[in-house]
């Protein structure tokens, strides 16, 4: 039975992916794709009723299977240095050649690791990545659907490039589940570089020249993040001889022992969940479309690096590693969370704001005591689905008015009310308690209580979030809308916007429990007796909130509005007031976004060199 | 009389609007909120938004222009509220009265409560307004019960 | 939770308002002192509200009914898990929450000077939030527990002693909670204000009455976790937040407003690097 959930979660994403290519119908496309959004969740509750649990499915473990991922390792590199060559992008061609060369030498020189009990091993942690990859994942490309045909429209493309991109966005999701579930390193390896390829792919997939741009800065970044993960891996199997991966995480195998492996490996989940200096890419992936740009983002691909330092955190438990690595991630959180602040790109600030809960999911892996890791997940789970809901809504928005820039998207809530009000769900989910993102939050401050400066950053970073996603929903509720149609509804647009704001809501909610049942017995008692224990009563009193909020709300919707207060001049209209000769004068309104401290120009080189340096110090510490 | 009934007494809070007065008036408007005179011993607090204020002090004369936005102030105010003409020319117009460009006193464009003679009209006799307007204030407060 | 817990948050839900009222008072009375003036009776705040419940007025937006309602809910919950013993980081993060709310209702209403308010009242959070989350993480260091009995009763010696860093941060925090020169910059209690009143302007009526009451539990908030600095007894802390309140009170009156801008860039910064000093302080002892 595991095997064949398995299969479905893995292999048919893939094969759905094919069919849409050699099918080319929009129908039958439309039909596969919310097929595998059934499918998947079908399959990740299957998983999840059996959690925790090993599996030898024969398409992960047989000897074909390894073969072919060995075969990836030299693939994939080899496509990358085929591309960089055409492109004449020297980064690209290093790092890829690289990646060669460790290929080869993993071929030559290693002896074979010893055999791995069950190639998948299910626990809390691969769970929630295949639930992200589920519910997030599948309601993005169903998504997808309808904006990728309004996109094309816009584009006025002769052949439709559709088939291709669904291809890859589906077998995308394949990908990561096989990366979640799988326990050989190799695997793991494999998928993990096909995730990059898929990145890679679907960033460059509009081929303008600034597409192209962010697309081979996104493989360059990767391929050095795979350079890392391979150089740890074969570490590993020179030292150890083993690539089973729960057998690699026991700490006992860690005592007295370079920590080098691990550092590298941290260093490549950094890079894949583009911490700073790397998170450059992630920024660069906004020229996609925004299925891309929030399926990269929020629900996988980056969350494939927390993945890997979240797993990864046992052994890094009260370590120095660990500690430099908690400390890099505070930095991230604070540093990307200030940058977002200077932001007025609706995109660029979910994408920064991404880097920054990405920053605090690290810090929490790091960190690595179970509390910690716990939080962790609960903020891997909750993140997905907020960030998720957040970039479908702007690229809705974005879709109506042409535009993504913030002070344009003021008014909307009077242009697409289902959208905007959503929006603002969203960001009141990312910052507000008793929502999971801020619960998440203050469990991991809690968690770090062994470490100040990493609090302070958590402290510092927090109230800039704060501000930030006010600002954000404030501006959506603010002021008139500028010209321009009205919003266009569909149901394919709506339904995994409607279905993204519960499950925020919902895991959002259920963030103590979740945290409760990821955490060993004794310590999930503990947790829900002390601080957690504060969610239920506080969730009784937020729907008290909004029951009495509702019934206000009702009552005022239906009563006419005061006139606005300008300093006592008439208003004829919204948004403006009658001046000198009886004429009707438009106020212009705009956010203050404090440029001067919080812009790009500003902070990001000197932010980087700093980000830099933490990340040399973890992997110049493990090596001394 | 209920708390609420007796707030309203206790807490009278005032806009001032200047029509187009000499600033005589004005000055000794918020001469009362000086320790010489100290209005917030009654709850009176100046403030600058339609929206909080409970009384409307209006000096100067009123002409086509600034009719517009006092019309618009009174109406932003919540009810129940006071209107108190400060001054010969808030009342009547004073000696504008004539001008082509004067409408005349402020009651050509709002309902007054009380009226403040003087030119200009002293602190004490703006004071003694204000209690003389909530005192018709609780008489309509009482007769509503 | 047991009976006494569930008493205290009671009392808490009830005291706070009524006690954060009277502090409102005690603050008009002082400030027309200091003034040479005699001031208001004592209880004016609460005929102030009394006097707003009553009024009828059109809302300035549909949606400032809701956010007051969630802002008065969200302060008076942090007052109840205060006074319940709860987590004291929680109960800042469910006050800064109401502080959003608040923000978000004068971002939807119509007047520019809402608006304005409310960019001002985002570079205050900005300002305050960390300041506070620090001085909140010195103490839990000190007391060995976030939540607020062991807080309360950590020790026989006044956590005073051990933070002393942490008051300029204290009385920062308290200055702009509170809307007190020289950081009232996004409202400001008195009528001299370049904003009309800012992040206040557009609620009115019964809204704005609710308002208050909120702001009134969100300074009980404050003022009793400057307490915790003296906590051998409950007499020991009531006169600590009189002083924090008298300090409040005076800087008010002999201070000028200053600009966001000077907020932001020097005094949030003094006051972090001192209570950070102070907390990398605690763990290095």
């Amino acid at each position: 039975m595991f095997d064949a959930y398995i299969g479905v979660l893995v292999l048919w994403p893939l094969v759905a992916g094919l069919l849409c290519l050699v099918l080319r119908s929009p129908g039958v496309r439309s039909t596969l794709v919310l097929a595998t959004g059934a499918i998947l969740a079908i399959g990740a509750l299957g998983v999840a009723s059996q959690v925790p649990f090993t599996a030898n499915p024969g398409f992960l473990s047989s000897e074909t299977a390894l073969k072919v991922a060995e075969g990836a390792a030299f693939v994939f590199p080899a496509y990358f240095l085929l591309r960089g060559l055409m492109e004449k992008h020297l980064l690209v061609i290093v790092f890829a050649c690289l990646q060669l060369v460790l290929a080869v030498v993993g071929m030559l020189n290693m002896p074979e690791p010893q055999a791995i009990a069950s190639a998948v091993v299910c626990d809390g942690l691969s769970l929630a990545l295949v639930l992200i990859v589920a519910i997030a994942g599948s309601l993005i490309c169903i998504y997808a659907l309808p904006y990728m045909k309004r996109h094309e429209e816009h584009l006025h493309l002769k052949t439709s490039r559709q088939p291709g991109f669904f291809l890859v966005l589906l077998a995308f999701l394949g990908f990561m589940n096989g990366m979640a579930l799988s326990n050989d390193l190799r695997m793991f390896e494999a998928f993990f570089e096909a995730t990059t390829l898929c990145s890679f792919l679907l960033i460059g997939h509009d081929n303008t020249p600034e597409a192209r741009k962010s697309a081979f800065r996104a493989l360059w970044m990767n391929a050095l993040g795979g350079v890392m993960l391979h150089s740890g891996i074969l570490l590993i199997e020179k030292q150890f001889g083993i690539v089973d991966i729960h057998a690699i995480i026991n700490p006992a195998l860690w005592t007295g022992v370079s920590m080098l492996p691990i550092a590298l490996l941290a260093v490549a989940g950094c890079v894949k969940a583009a911490q700073m200096p790397f998170q450059g890419w992630l920024l660069g992936a906004m020229v996609a479309p925004t299925p891309v740009s929030a399926l990269l983002h929020s629900s996988t691909m980056v969350k494939a690096g927390v993945f890997l330092c979240l797993r990864l955190s046992p052994v890094l438990q009260s370590t120095n590693t660990g500690r430099i690595l908690a400390l890099a991630g505070a930095f991230t959180f604070f540093a990307t969370a200030a940058l977002a602040l200077g932001q007025s790109n609706a995109k660029k600030i979910l994408a920064y704001s991404t880097v920054s809960n990405l920053g605090l999911i690290i810090v929490c892996a790091g960190i690595g005591t179970p509390i910690a890791v716990a939080a962790g997940v609960v903020l891997m789970l909750v993140h997905a689905a907020t960030k998720g809901l957040l970039f479908l809504c702007v690229g809705d928005m974005e879709q109506t008015i042409g535009s993504r820039d913030l002070e344009d998207l003021r008014g909307m809530i009077a242009k697409s009310p289902v959208t905007a009000l959503a929006a603002c769900a969203g960001a009141i989910g990312m910052v507000l308690p008793p929502l999971g993102m801020l619960v998440g939050k203050w469990a991991t401050l809690e968690a770090a209580q062994a470490d100040p400066v990493i609090m302070v950053f958590i402290a510092l970073g927090s109230a800039l979030a704060v501000v930030c996603w006010v600002r954000f929903a404030g501006t959506l509720m603010s002021g008139k809308s500028i010209e321009g149609p009205h919003a266009h509804t569909s149901a394919l647009t709506n339904m995994p916007l409607l279905t993204m704001l519960a499950s925020a809501i919902g895991l959002g909610m259920a963030a103590p429990w979740i945290n409760a049942l990821l955490l060993p017995d004794a310590d999930a008692a503990s947790a829900l007796a002390g601080g957690w224990g504060v969610m239920p009563p506080l969730f009784v009193v937020a729907m008290l909130a909004w029951i009495i909020g509702m019934k206000v709300l009702g009552r005022q919707s239906s009563v006419p509005l005061a006139s606005p207060y300008m300093a006592g001049l008439p208003s004829a209209e919204p948004n403006s007031f009658v001046g000198a000769l009886g004429k009707s004068w438009v106020l212009t309104e705009g956010n203050e976004y404090a440029t001067e401290l919080f812009g790009e120009a500003k902070l990001t080189k000197l932010a980087g060199v700093l980000a830099g340096a933490f990340l040399l110090a973890l992997v110049g510490g493990a090596f001394i | 009389m209920s708390f609420l009934k007796k707030s309203q007494i206790k807490s009278p809070w005032l806009m001032h609007f200047d029509c187009g007065s000499c600033n005589g008036c004005d000055i000794e408007t918020l001469a009362c909120l000086t320790p010489v005179y100290d209005v917030e011993r009654f709850g009176i607090i100046n403030v600058g938004n339609p929206r909080h204020a409970d009384v409307l002090i209006v000096t100067g004369t009123v002409n086509p222009r600034n009719a517009v936005v006092l019309k618009n102030l009174y109406d932003q105010m919540p009810t129940p509220k006071l209107v108190i003409a400060v001054g010969a020319c808030g009342c009547t117009g004073g000696v504008f009265r004539e001008a082509p460009n004067v409408l005349g006193g402020v009651d050509k464009v709002i309902p007054v409560d009380v009226y403040v003679p003087g030119c200009p009209a002293k602190p004490e006799a703006i004071m003694d307004a204000v209690v003389t307007g909530l005192g018709k204030l609780k008489g309509i407060l009482e007769g509503s019960k | 939770m047991n009976l006494t817990t569930f008493y205290l948050a009671v009392a808490g839900l009830i005291l706070a308002p009524l006690l954060g009222g009277l502090a409102a008072g005690v603050d008009r009375v002082v400030t027309a002192r200091l003034q040479s003036r005699m001031g208001p009776p004592l209880l004016q705040p609460f005929y102030d509200v009394g006097k707003l419940m009553s009024k009828v007025i059109a809302p300035a937006s549909q949606w400032q009914g809701l956010f007051v309602r969630w802002a008065l809910v969200a302060s008076l919950a942090s007052d109840v898990l205060l006074a319940a013993g709860g987590d004291v980081l929680m109960c800042f993060f469910i006050q800064a929450a109401s502080a959003c709310f608040v923000t978000l209702g004068a971002f939807s209403g119509s007047s520019p000077y809402s608006k304005l308010g409310a960019q001002r009242e985002l570079f205050q959070m900005l300002s305050y939030e960390p300041v506070f989350l620090v001085c909140v993480l010195c103490m839990a260091k000190a007391s060995g527990g976030f939540d607020a009995y062991s807080m309360m009763g950590a020790s026989a010696q006044p956590l005073l002693f051990k933070m002393p860093l942490i008051i300029p941060g204290l009385v920062f925090v308290l200055l702009i909670k509170m809307r007190k020169s020289p950081f009232d910059l996004s409202a400001c209690h008195h009528g001299h204000q370049e904003l009309v009143r800012g992040v206040y302007t557009d609620y009115a009526g019964r809204d704005f009455a609710l308002l208050e009451i909120a702001h009134w539990a969100d300074v009980v908030v404050i003022l009793w976790i400057c307490s915790f600095l003296w906590a051998t007894g409950p007499l020991q802390m009531l006169v600590v937040a009189l002083i924090a309140l008298f300090v409040v009170i005076l800087i008010d009156n002999i201070s000028a407003r200053l600009t966001w801008r000077h907020m932001v860039k020097v005094a949030a910064p003094v006051a972090l690097l001192l209570a950070t000093v102070n907390l990398l302080w605690l763990y290095l002892e």
